[in-house]
């Protein structure tokens, strides 16, 4: 890290050359940070965060709710990057190499959380019933959508992904959540192709049978009254 | 179609993937099957909750890259502590082997052949004399037998005879 060894006291040059080592990290390559990070720099590394960390913050929200689980994954994200950048060769883009530890990670923790039992109506708070209800409602119209209603549909998609293994939770956000194609599962997690083509197939079904139980009382108390 | 199942179909790939085609049958088939009509509205609800869950997102805080190399800095010291401590413990493992074996060594040369002293070599001689003795007199020597007691030995036998 580029500084005065007397904080306070500041060499006359000494503000033209944290401001050309800046410049120089900001237009440095990914491998060259990287090669940099490597042989101490500490701010070649801080560099590396500054470029990455909103990607990697944004992939691991799709993973937890939780602010505090959010930034816990990401910085055992950047304190696994650092100790793995001798393995970084600079064949693939860093971003890539990055979205790969956070899924690893993020694989990782949701392993070592505890898994929910099954989910039931009566376990469902009023404003998830409520939404499951409207959705019903709406289910021949088009459905229109709130910050609030997004807010408990999340926590409702939470509620519900809990009761799935962490593998199926994985494929669900990924492919289902965030469009990604096989081969891009593939290459984040190191599964083969047909593992995640199976594995995509049977959370569906798990999610959609998770998701089924909650309608099926509405639904029949919905024909009663009818 | 119609008379077939659609709930592998929903299940192949994603709700947003589905062809028009497929999802014109998926809804022909629903309309006449309770059960897959069912199916097909938890899985529209199933991916509308996935698609809610993977819209929300946290940016980074201000403070995230400075306790990230905070934590890096401290891993890194609490690491050299341990390596110090284990070259340490190695060190003292090796002493401590070294100084168990000078003192086997020191055992064996002062206290055990101090034992050995009491072997002379008058002693050595005695018990070589003694062994002579014990094969060829039984304990008795040439001195203490007379020179009367061989001769009757030799021949008092053929005189009573």
């Amino acid at each position: 890290m580029a500084g005065s060894r007397f904080p306070g006291v500041r060499h006359p040059n000494s503000l033209n050359r944290e401001h050309f080592l800046s410049n120089s990290c900001e237009e440095a390559s990914d491998l060259a940070l990287a090669r940099r990070a490597r042989e101490g720099d500490e701010s070649a590394f801080e560099e590396i965060m500054r470029r990455y960390s909103p990607r990697v913050f944004r992939f691991a929200s799709r993973f937890f709710r939780q602010r505090s689980l959010v930034e816990e994954a990401a910085q055992e994200v950047f304190l696994k990057a650092f100790t793995q950048l001798g393995s970084y060769r600079g064949r693939g883009s860093m971003e890539g190499w990055l979205t790969r530890i956070t899924t690893n990670t993020c694989l990782n923790l949701l392993r070592s959380s505890k898994r929910r039992p099954e989910l039931r109506v009566s376990d469902l708070t009023e404003d998830e019933s409520t939404w499951l209800d409207n959705q019903m409602a709406e289910a021949a119209t088009e459905r229109h959508k709130s910050s609030e209603r997004s807010s408990v549909a999340a926590d409702l998609a939470e509620r519900v992904l809990h009761t799935l293994s962490p593998d199926d939770q994985l494929v669900l956000i990924l492919i289902d959540g965030e469009d990604a194609s096989v081969k891009e599962v593939v290459e984040m997690t190191g599964w083969s192709a047909s593992k995640v083509k199976v594995q995509a197939f049977r959370a569906r079904r798990r999610m959609r049978e998770g998701v089924e139980k909650l309608l099926a009382p509405k639904a029949k108390a919905g024909s009663k009254s009818i | 179609m119609k008379d077939k199942h659609i709930v592998n179909l929903l299940e192949s790939a994603p709700l947003a993937e589905l062809s028009e085609r497929d999802l014109s049958e998926v809804r022909a088939h629903a309309c006449e099957c309770a059960g897959c009509l069912q199916a097909f509205e938890a899985a529209q609800i199933a991916t509308l909750l996935l698609k809610e869950r993977t819209a929300e997102t946290f940016e980074p805080s201000a403070f995230f890259h400075t306790r990230v190399m905070a934590t890096l800095r401290e891993r890194q010291t609490t690491n050299e502590q341990w390596a110090w401590s284990r070259i340490w413990r190695a060190a003292g493992a090796l002493a401590s082997s070294m100084a168990a074996t000078v003192a086997a060594l020191a055992v064996l040369t002062f206290v055990i052949p101090g034992q050995v002293t009491t072997v002379t070599p008058e002693t050595t001689a005695f018990s070589a004399y003694s062994a002579e003795e014990v094969i060829l007199d039984h304990g008795e020597s040439d001195e203490q037998v007379s020179d009367g007691q061989v001769l009757t030995t030799l021949y008092g036998a053929d005189e009573d005879r």
